[in-house]
């Protein structure tokens, strides 16, 4: 270790900054991780190679949430390349809800943390830099000098606290209680400040490209304008025409601050369905793919033309059971139930393999601060059933309700054929998606304390979060707006804030092991994987990187 | 013949507004919190009730009609709710594209099922009858979506000759836009081709009993001559009326050749709108549905009434 090297970055750090590097020095943390918290915590990229160099490098494991095709070697200059996607419901940046509307949006909008090229993380995005200061309650955001909207006007620090306002006023799930009206204030036409209600380490990810409706658009924006009624933006891509009907055209933006593209322009070609996507790309009708599950895209894996960017997420499934009322009250029977689930084979049906492994809490393995204290649970029908007698349960019959989605039907079974071993009648009962979230599982009314309408037990869906902390704050803290289980743990509530004042790697995962262990204790949500996200294109093309949450980069993508 | 026209006209807007009514009647009595339904299931409640005013879906149900009815006189559908884009240009654009589908199967259909079915009633009971009867039977109970897929996957991407996704690109020319169109008109054709056939075959078989036929070919006609003159005219009534009943159909969409192919006619645009609950779409969607199948229908019986004199004089005293 260089030490003298080491010591010229330490001195010009900020706590939170030195604690990253510490805990890279130490060997607390990867690589990977030292550089996706050094650019969360705002470390200059000349510090972290520094660093990384001083220390003389150190294990680069599996990026999450994301991933790169072939990002390295040259490409061709033009072309087109098509892009098959779900048909998207509207491109309000922030009223979409859903993944193809976010990768559409993405395209002519920015974020302030922009995805790396290498997927793994977020970068400098419309922000060059960010800082917080010493306990994460204010943090700073020097934005880019350069950059102009397509409509020519310059862009300033007004549009950020413009966006951020509609955001607030809006009730955006990431920043709610982050930031309130008002938190944002516009230093100086390039500095931006946010101010935050509590503090948050985590925060640059409320602001980046895994906050999808955190897009900044311009103050010409207000609430339900559409990308469409007034195309503009900061991006790389001009949106030409939208057509919800077949699909979306853009062209080079050449007044972009990044620079030229390799690509002319790019289509967005809609689908219903993911079936028709395959076919259309074995057709050679479009080039790249930017979701597809493991099902349906079968061909893809073994198509020796095509790349299948594999990527472990957040992604995952809760089977909620109600704590406070009905068959699951006594948490014996909870942990009962969840010592019920065969996980890998779970794996195994519902994904062929491509997920990993899930232990009833929503801490994910590849978070920097999962702690591997807590005993991986497995399938033990012994042990569920001697845990019902204990109850002094016997004969259970519960009705599991779910929204026709996805895996989740098939989930459903299983989870009945598996309770059937211990003696646990699972009645599956599927509905309408929105016929599921508004009347099983958080309908509106009675709406104080949130969700306490909801059944008894079920399985609902959660996407990818770069950060545990909507699904801790809103699917498990005590009166949480998502808390179908109506799980209120002061414990746990505890640890959460623990977790969110935690400043530095150590403190947080001492905080997770809490959470993880309270969690899986509990049950309140049965949690038996984390699945994967598949997209990928066809090798004729590279440079294509994409998140988990639907936006595909193409501004470094071209033809081989 | 002028009177008759504007009879069923008349008679085709009283239809249009009962079918407004009703669609009217069906959309506003499903228990659906437009604002909830639009922002998803995650937004907060101030935010829905904040939509759902600005909408108005909140308003006194007469007003809420005759806006309307206001909206069908002036052809202003409103903006979808999932969108937020104009209804009326995506709804005439659904139509355009299943009329040219719908068209395209048409066009490969009716003459070859019409062939078809007069050569069998020709040659009745003999080899030829048999085997284009067998032939549509089968044909007409495969599914559309199984002769798609079976398309799709063979001549499409096996193959390569023909394109898998229906929509061409935006610089195609019309045949260009054809050949994209080709494989699910096929598909499409394969099941109406039976129907039609069976039908032209019992119409002509008819026909071809009746007395004139016969004096017909008694006064030394030949069976060209005995075909065009007399038998076709009567023999296809029944036929342009199933026709006509079809194209409404086809119209209305496919849905299952739109998604195979993924085509976004009207089939694909109204599961879309109802899937997502999107009220101003779906409504201008049945409406304009519904009148396109008064169009055909009245398209068909002036066909008739031409075809068949008889018709027309009923059709005139009554």
């Amino acid at each position: 270790m260089d030490f003298s090297r080491l010591d010229e970055v330490r001195r010009t750090t900020t706590p939170l900054q030195l604690d990253a590097v510490e805990s890279f020095a130490r060997g607390t943390i990867s690589r990977r991780e030292f550089i996706r918290r050094g650019v969360l915590v705002g470390l200059s990229m000349s510090a972290i190679t520094t660093v990384i160099a001083a220390c003389g490098g150190g294990a680069t494991p599996k990026p999450a949430g994301s991933g790169a095709t072939g990002s390295s070697g040259p490409v061709k200059a033009g072309g087109t390349i098509k892009v098959a996607v779900q048909r998207p419901k509207g491109l309000d940046p922030i009223g979409m809800q859903d993944l193809a509307s976010y990768g559409v949006a993405a395209q002519s909008f920015e974020f302030l943390c922009t995805l790396s090229k290498d997927a793994t993380d977020i970068a400098p995005g419309l922000a060059e830099k960010w800082t917080p200061n010493e306990d994460n309650s204010v943090w700073t955001f020097n934005l880019r000098k350069d950059v102009k909207w397509q409509d020519g006007k310059p862009f300033t620090s007004a549009d950020v606290v413009a966006t951020m306002e509609r955001m607030v006023a809006a009730g955006n799930a990431g920043i709610k209680g982050v930031i309130e009206k008002g938190s944002v204030v516009a230093t100086d036409p390039t500095t931006v400040t946010f101010n935050l209600a509590n503090a948050n380490g985590n925060f640059p990810y409320l602001v980046s490209v895994f906050n999808a409706q955190s897009l900044i658009t311009p103050t010409d924006f207000t609430t339900g304008t559409t990308l469409d009624k007034k195309p503009n933006g900061t991006g790389a891509w001009k949106l030409d025409s939208f057509d919800v009907a077949s699909g979306a055209k853009f062209s080079r933006y050449d007044g972009w601050w990044g620079g030229k593209t390799p690509l002319d322009k790019t289509e967005f070609v809609f689908f219903d369905d993911t079936a028709a996507m395959v076919t259309a790309y074995q057709g050679g009708q479009v080039d790249a793919i930017v979701q597809f599950d493991v099902l349906t895209g079968g061909p893809l894996f073994t198509d020796a033309n095509f790349t299948v960017v594999d990527t472990p997420t957040t992604n995952h499934r809760q089977i909620w059971m109600r704590c406070d009322t009905g068959a699951f009250k006594d948490k014996r029977v909870r942990q009962a139930m969840a010592f019920t689930f065969d996980r890998p084979t779970l794996i195994q049906q519902l994904f062929k393999g491509k997920a990993i492994l899930g232990n009833d809490h929503v801490i994910a393995p590849f978070y920097p601060y999962f702690s591997d204290t807590v005993e991986q649970r497995a399938q033990n029908i012994d042990k569920a059933k001697q845990l019902l007698s204990d109850a002094g349960v016997t004969d259970l019959k519960v009705t599991l309700q779910y929204g026709q989605q996805f895996e989740i039907a098939d989930l459903a079974v299983l989870i009945q054929s598996n309770a059937a071993k211990a003696g646990i009648t699972v009645t599956p009962a599927g509905s309408d998606n929105n016929q599921f979230y508004g009347a099983q599982w958080c309908p509106p009314e009675p709406a104080d304390p949130p969700c306490s309408g909801a059944a008894e037990f079920g399985i609902v869906d959660y996407g990818h979060r770069p950060t545990p902390d909507v699904f801790l704050n809103s699917a498990l803290q005590t009166k949480g707006v998502w808390n179908s289980s109506q799980y209120s743990s002061a414990e746990f509530d505890a640890a959460f804030i623990e977790f969110q004042k935690a400043v530095g790697v150590d403190a947080q995962k001492a905080a997770c092991a809490k959470i993880e262990k309270i969690l899986n204790e509990d049950v309140p949500i049965g949690l038996p994987y984390f699945y994967n996200y598949l997209s990928g294109n066809s090798k004729k093309f590279s440079g294509v990187y994409t998140s988990a949450l639907g936006q595909m980069f193409l501004s470094s993508a071209g033809a081989v | 013949m002028a009177r008759f026209i504007l009879r069923r006209l008349l008679l085709a807007l009283i239809t249009l507004w009962l079918l407004a009514t009703i669609v009217f009647i069906i959309t506003n009595v499903l228990p659906t919190d437009v604002g909830r339904t639009i922002l998803g299931p995650f937004a907060p409640a101030e935010s829905v009730a904040a939509l759902n005013e600005r909408l108005g879906t909140n308003r006194p149900i007469l007003v809420r009609y005759l806006e309307s009815l206001q909206g069908l006189v002036t052809l202003d559908f409103g903006e979808s709710f999932v969108s937020g884009q104009a209804v009326l240009p995506q709804v005439v654009g659904a139509v355009g594209r299943s009329a040219l589908l719908a068209g395209l199967a048409l066009v490969i259909t009716i003459p070859l099922s019409i062939l078809a079915g007069l050569i069998a009633a020709l040659r009745r009971d003999r080899l030829v009858d048999r085997a284009i009867v067998l032939t549509g039977v089968t044909l007409s109970s495969i599914p559309e979506f199984v002769t798609g897929t079976i398309l799709v996957v063979v001549v499409g991407v096996q193959l390569g000759w023909l394109p898998v996704l229906a929509t061409a690109p935006d610089d195609a020319g019309f045949l260009e836009q054809l050949r994209y169109l080709l494989l699910p008109a096929i598909a499409m054709a394969i099941v109406y081709f039976g129907y039609i056939a069976r039908m032209t075959r019992a119409g002509a078989i008819d026909v071809l009993q009746s007395d004139y036929v016969r004096t017909a070919t008694m006064k030394g006609l030949t069976t060209g001559q005995t075909m065009r003159r007399h038998v076709l005219r009567n023999a296809l009534v029944p036929t342009v009326a199933v026709i006509a009943v079809q194209i409404g159909y086809l119209f209305g969409g496919i849905i299952a050749v739109e998604k195979i192919f993924n085509y976004n006619g009207m089939g694909a645009t109204m599961l879309f709108a109802a899937k997502n609950k999107d009220l101003p779409m779906l409504t201008a969607g049945v409406i304009v549905i519904g009148v396109v199948y008064m169009l055909a229908t009245l398209a068909a019986d002036l066909i008739i009434a031409w075809m068949n004199p008889r018709i027309r004089l009923d059709a005139e005293r009554a």
